[in-house]
């Protein structure tokens, strides 16, 4: 071969096959839904086995897809007064509370100029199905800040068509820093107690170091609010994808 | 506590209460008793047999049982006697009955007037000196004296209190749970004493409980969770209308 100038080109050896086996792929990709923790507390460890059980139980009848705040959803319910007895709703995920049974998900959408909230318990009977749209992260674990942002951060259509990750190694973050409405807000949110990344504060540099007069930096340090939840996270794990695989 | 879903998809909440090694101790005539009926002393949840008096522990001694934590006494008819000795299991009960619920309170220690009685206090401002969670007036001048009884500042909780008319969901029989509904006096995994409703529309409501108890070496086999009718289970499709 001879390249643009009239001199011979050097043997370049092809690049190495990178070879990432599928088991490590998806042994990485392990999901393990937040409610399922045991919240740190004196009560018998018993308690939690048997809502673990019905916990199981239900998904294995009725599909609770793996999903993060910040991703989008469709939930439809069995409402008794619609027309169809099915109610849709698609909204952003903004937070996931609650432990074992009683653990709900709040979704946020925007339809015809009002903000609308509805918070589903993920282990109700009356959900009929629940698909993700749109599966990523955000900067923070709640996204309540969307109140007081931009509506057009909260709107999403309701037909909107789901779309699908390519790669299944890692869960997209999507790192949108929101622009805010002129304060007041609902709450104050540029001080560090929320530890909030995803806004872009458009206040002028005083207020932002006025507001760190509330920082608590010993907090970090605190050793009795550690709750090391690995070793628990592990034995769960095991747990739970061994009874759902059966 | 827990969440339960009934089959028109309404959720009520539920507590679990554990049946942890109950016996049955002693029987005392109702002429030893001096009472109307016959009582049972039934006894809950193992403890150390050691550091007790010989009288306590004689007691434990004879029934042929591990030291209880825990000893209550139940009012029986005749043809429910049971043998001293005799295990007790949650399967005692099934879902559908109605059950009372007594334990001890979740003692707050010393407490004033507001908290305890839910008096209104006073106002914070305007002019108020020294004076914003008192009782105010204790009695009038007519009567010059304080009646019995009247409600003053002391100690709170820690104090068998009834949780009345309970309704049972759920029997685990593999564990020996309860599901009971609403809430229940008492902390997390304290002891508890769960009889039959003596609540006048409660009365007929027990269909063919098992009488006089459950035996678990007998001939019937029961599945390990039973379900009142109307719980929605987990094995079924979800509740549509």
């Amino acid at each position: 071969r001879v390249s643009s100038d009239g001199k011979p080109t050097k043997f370049q050896p092809p690049p190495k096959p990178v070879i990432v086996s599928k088991q490590k792929q998806r042994d990485e990709r392990r999901f393990l839904s937040p409610e399922f923790i045991p919240p740190r507390g004196r009560t018998d460890p018993l308690k939690y086995y048997m809502e673990r059980k019905d916990m199981i139980q239900r998904r294995k009848v009725f599909n609770i897809p793996e999903f993060y705040v910040g991703s989008i959803l469709a939930v439809t319910t069995a409402d008794p007064y619609a027309n169809d007895k099915v109610n849709r709703f698609v909204g952003i995920c903004i937070q996931r509370g609650g432990k074992g049974l009683g653990a709900t998900f709040i979704l946020r959408n925007v339809i015809e100029d009002q903000g609308v909230e509805i918070c589903y318990e993920l282990y109700s009977p009356r959900i009929q199905a629940i698909e993700v749209l749109k599966l990523e992260k955000r900067l923070d674990d709640n996204l309540m800040y969307l109140r007081d942002a931009l509506p057009e951060y909260s709107t999403f259509d309701m037909n909107m068509k789901p779309v699908s990750l390519s790669d299944h190694e890692e869960v997209p973050v999507n790192k949108l820093q929101v622009r805010m409405k002129p304060k007041p807000w609902s709450k104050r949110w540029e001080r560090p107690k929320f530890n909030i990344k995803g806004i872009k504060f458009e206040l002028p540099e005083e207020k932002m170091k006025a507001a760190q007069k509330w920082s608590k930096p010993w907090l970090e340090f605190d050793m009795m609010r550690e709750y090391d939840t690995s070793k628990i996270e592990e034995k769960i794990w095991k747990e739970v994808s061994e009874a759902l695989r059966k | 506590m827990m969440p339960l879903w009934t089959k028109s998809g309404k959720k009520h909440a539920v507590t679990l209460l554990k049946v942890q090694d109950c016996h049955v101790l002693k029987y005392i005539s109702k002429e030893e008793s001096g009472g109307k009926r016959a009582q049972l002393l039934v006894g809950g949840k193992n403890a150390s047999p050691f550091y007790k008096s010989e009288s306590e522990t004689e007691i434990f001694r004879e029934a042929g049982v591990p030291r209880k934590q825990k000893v209550s006494m139940f009012n029986v008819t005749d043809d429910a006697i049971l043998k001293p000795g005799t295990p007790l299991y949650a399967a005692h009960f099934r879902p559908g009955q109605f059950v009372d619920v007594t334990a001890k309170t979740i003692g707050k220690g010393f407490q004033g007037v507001m908290k305890r009685w839910g008096f209104k206090g006073q106002p914070a401002s305007h002019g108020q000196t020294k004076t914003h969670r008192r009782p105010g007036a204790i009695s009038t001048n007519k009567a010059s004296k304080v009646y019995r009884g009247k409600k003053m500042p002391g100690k709170m909780g820690n104090i068998y209190r009834t949780s009345h008319g309970l309704k049972v969901w759920r029997i685990n029989t593999k564990h020996d749970i309860i599901y009971v509904n609403g809430s229940v006096p008492g902390h997390t995994n304290c002891l508890v004493k769960v009889r039959d409703s003596k609540l006048p529309t409660y009365r007929d409501f027990n269909k063919n409980p098992p009488f006089p108890t459950y035996f678990a070496d007998g001939d019937e086999e029961l599945p390990e969770d039973l379900y009142d009718e109307e719980v929605f289970q987990f094995t079924e499709p979800s509740v549509t209308y």
